[in-house]
């Protein structure tokens, strides 16, 4: 057990370092360090070091992970939702219905979209909300499909043929026989969801256009990091690495989770 | 086939109509204007630049004056790089863009079906858990760290590749297309070796090996063919992806290809180069959907439509 699910607990390890870390540390994210800018990593109280402006390392991270994996949760949770209403009502009336909306979701697929993404963030400023709703909104079409399938083959097991028959609302079926039926294979592709939703919002913060300052996140990091990478690479490894391995980690369960269900 | 190329084009049309003027749209709700630099320019000219670039008329007659150049294949002037029309600017970046997806998608091809076939003949042992390890970490490699990364490594301190610009030979070329070639082979290799597994079980491979012929000749002639169906369809995504990641590429590498030209021109208001560079990404992500269909009708002629 422990070994098997090394990867998510080293996940569940490092979100509780972002949690707790912020209390211990005597330095906060976005405070100057004057005595100790570009200071090298295990200098007095910089256990990493800190930034061109004196900000501790550590501290940084911990609160752009924090950030980040916010963002990416809740991203993921509005792709969740989307997704299962579109998919279950698409694979519930079934017909006609389903296939105009199951077009749009191919149609929506082959689109360009993190450029509309990007525009939408140029457009409305970059508030951390609209960062949730434009990752979610682009997100979703996976869930759709999978819960569509789901929802198709469930459709034709006896009990829910039975309880059709017995005079149940639809609305009742689906939150009471369907929804739970479908509620593991959800939850697999919501895993698999929450590292690519980190992925969007590292990128557009990378481009300047998601979280903005004085708040952080992974991608801002590593946008600092790479800008100063020549003379200090320990501010591009560490927040690219860490990226990294949440998203290798993060990938791997949700893999495996998804094959135990398929 | 050629039906299908016709049907698929003309639904191209409307849903090139649409993402035009959802930008279209979008562009001009956002405060702020082309025109507005670091020192205000007083309202007689702020008023006649307007007036030249049309920006005073009414959105609607905007909208379709800018479509109806765009089908005569003018995509007007860019607002911020004063001297030069979309068109030009496009001419001068879509060759570079091209190149580095085109290279990508090649390199992609080859590292993902050569490691998936590998891992397939060695289904269950080591080096088979040991490549689809390294795909699933190739997958969630984000070309904004492997580029820096990269840069830093082999620009840097070995000094072997140049960290920015383009110039002579290739060598340019390689860390870019690396990195954004290293998540679409992780993919790859999964689809391949997921494919192939999968084929490897059927009876018209049973068929092959009971009338004798070689595992080389059973593999890459009856196996890979049928396994190669799901790399196909991921194509279309695959060149959405690339095209994205080559907007980070793009930056991190200082190259002027279209990508930076859209971040610079959505973040200047340019909204003619702005409006541009979508319209000519989802074209050629159009047209590519559409070739990766034909190539998955090539593979498996069960998909053929009519």
């Amino acid at each position: 057990m422990l070994k098997r699910h090394f990867p998510l607990i080293l996940v569940l390890l490092i979100v509780m370092l972002a949690l707790v870390l912020p209390f211990l540390l005597p330095w906060t994210y976005d405070q100057i360090d004057w005595d100790a800018v570009r200071a090298p990593a295990f200098n007095g109280s910089h256990i990493f070091g800190t930034d061109e402006i004196g900000r501790d390392r550590l501290a940084r991270l911990a609160a752009g992970t924090q950030v980040t994996l916010m963002v990416a949760i809740a991203a993921a949770l509005v792709s969740l939702i989307v997704g299962i209403a579109w998919g279950a009502t698409a694979g519930w009336v079934g017909g006609r219905v389903d296939e105009a909306m199951m077009r749009i979701v191919d149609g929506l697929y082959a689109l360009p979209f993190m450029f509309i993404v990007i525009l939408l963030m140029v457009v409305f400023g970059r508030s951390i909300l609209l960062v949730f709703v434009g990752i979610g909104l682009v997100e979703w079409l996976t869930m759709a499909r999978v819960v569509r399938g789901q929802v198709m083959a469930l459709k034709q097991r006896p009990f829910i043929l039975a309880a059709e028959a017995a005079g149940t609302p639809s609305m009742v079926i689906m939150l009471r026989h369907i929804l739970p039926n479908i509620a593991g294979v959800a939850l697999a592709y919501l895993m698999l969801t929450v590292p690519q939703v980190v992925m969007v919002e590292s990128f557009l913060s990378f481009l300047g256009l998601g979280v903005q300052e004085p708040l952080t996140s992974l991608g801002i990091l590593v946008k600092e990091g790479a800008d100063d990478m020549d003379m200090a690479p320990l501010g591009l490894l560490l927040p690219g690495g860490l990226l990294v391995l949440i998203l290798v980690c993060l990938t791997i369960e949700g893999e495996r989770l998804r094959d135990r269900f398929s | 086939m050629l039906s299908l190329i016709t049907r698929r084009l003309m639904t191209a049309i409307p849903t090139l109509l649409v993402i035009i003027l959802a930008s279209f749209f979008l562009m001009r709700l956002a405060p702020g204007g082309p025109f507005d630099g670091e020192r205000p320019l007083d309202p007689a000219t702020q008023a006649a630049l307007q007036q030249a670039y049309g920006l005073d008329r009414p959105l609607w007659e905007q909208a379709w004056l800018y479509i109806s150049r765009l089908v005569q294949g003018d995509f007007g002037p860019s607002l911020v790089y004063r001297d030069f029309s979309v068109s030009e600017l496009i001419a001068q970046g879509l060759p570079i863009s091209l190149t580095l997806g085109g290279l990508a998608i090649m390199l992609a091809l080859i590292i993902g079906v050569t490691a998936g076939l590998f891992a397939a003949v060695r289904a269950g042992k080591a080096a088979d858990k040991m490549i689809m390890m390294l795909a699933t970490v190739a997958t969630a490699l984000p070309t904004f760290v492997t580029g820096p990364a990269l840069a830093l490594c082999f620009g840097l301190w070995l000094g072997l590749l140049p960290v920015s610009g383009t110039g002579e030979g290739g060598a340019w070329l390689i860390m870019p297309v690396v990195a954004l070639a290293l998540p679409v082979s992780g993919a790859i290799a999964k689809l391949t070796r997921a494919g192939l597994a999968s084929v490897l079980k059927q009876d018209h491979i049973r068929t092959a090996r009971a009338r004798g012929l070689s595992e080389t000749k059973i593999l890459f002639k009856h196996g890979l063919r049928p396994a190669l169906v799901p790399v196909a369809s991921y194509l279309g995504p695959a060149a959405a992806g690339l095209l994205t990641g080559a907007v980070v590429v793009e930056t991190v590498f200082g190259l002027p290809g279209l990508g930076r030209y859209f971040v610079q021109g959505a973040l200047n208001r340019d909204y003619p180069l702005v409006l541009g560079v979508v319209t000519l990404y989802a074209a050629l992500i159009i047209l590519f959907n559409l070739f990766a269909d034909l190539v998955y009708g090539w593979l498996d002629p069960r998909m053929r439509e009519g």
